[in-house]
């Protein structure tokens, strides 16, 4: 994530969120490879399916954890505000685009994406709230 | 909330970074604070009265 703080807590978030991501790839892959080569049913569909979700779940987790252990009042205020930008934003489009979807015919786009949304306002908006303490 | 951070930082010839690093927060954190746009919790403003040694009121003042 771009314009983390280089405080101890900020180091920890990194180091928890890289091999997190790298197990969300890993996951992914077991999951397109196995519905393409296997074709599974029963219980294994849905726990295939849910797979990949796990590490983007436990990465939310992660900046839980950055939330409770940055002793840095303005770098947590930071994250803070921009965590309300992605929450409020993916919201927003969501919305927007469950409505569009609804009466315009817009393309079906899977909830993945709110969680996809949610990450790329955080982040955008983050140098954004700093220009507001310069 | 102003504040005479940078006065009480200039007498002791402190940089931004040098009152960062004892106060354990970014330099960001203490140019906010000095600039009066981030008002600082209450202990870290009692850790910064500690630290320039005078009362929180001798530091800060809540006119805007």
């Amino acid at each position: 994530m771009i314009c983390m703080p280089t405080t101890k807590a900020g180091r920890r978030y990194t180091r928890r969120l890289a091999p997190t991501m790298a197990i969300y790839l890993v996951f992914l892959f077991i999951t397109q490879w196995s519905f393409h080569h296997h074709h599974p049913t029963g219980l294994i569909v849905y726990v295939l399916a849910i797979l990949p979700a796990l590490p983007l779940i436990g990465s939310l987790a992660i900046v839980g954890l950055y939330i409770k252990e940055e002793s840095d009042e303005f770098e947590r205020s930071i994250l803070i505000q921009s965590m309300l930008w992605g929450f409020g934003g993916a919201l927003a489009i969501s919305t927007i685009w469950g409505f569009l979807e609804d009466f315009a015919q817009a393309p079906h786009l899977s909830n993945f994406y709110v969680y996809v949304f949610f990450w790329f306002l955080m982040a955008i908006s983050q140098p954004i709230i700093r220009l507001r303490y310069k | 909330m102003k504040n005479r951070l940078r006065i009480l930082r200039a007498e002791r010839s402190w940089s931004q970074a040098d009152l960062a690093q004892k106060l354990e927060v970014s330099r960001q954190s203490v140019n906010a604070i000095e600039t009066g746009k981030f008002d600082p919790s209450l202990p870290l403003a009692f850790k910064l009265a500690r630290l320039f040694e005078s009362p929180i009121e001798s530091i800060f003042t809540d006119e805007e």
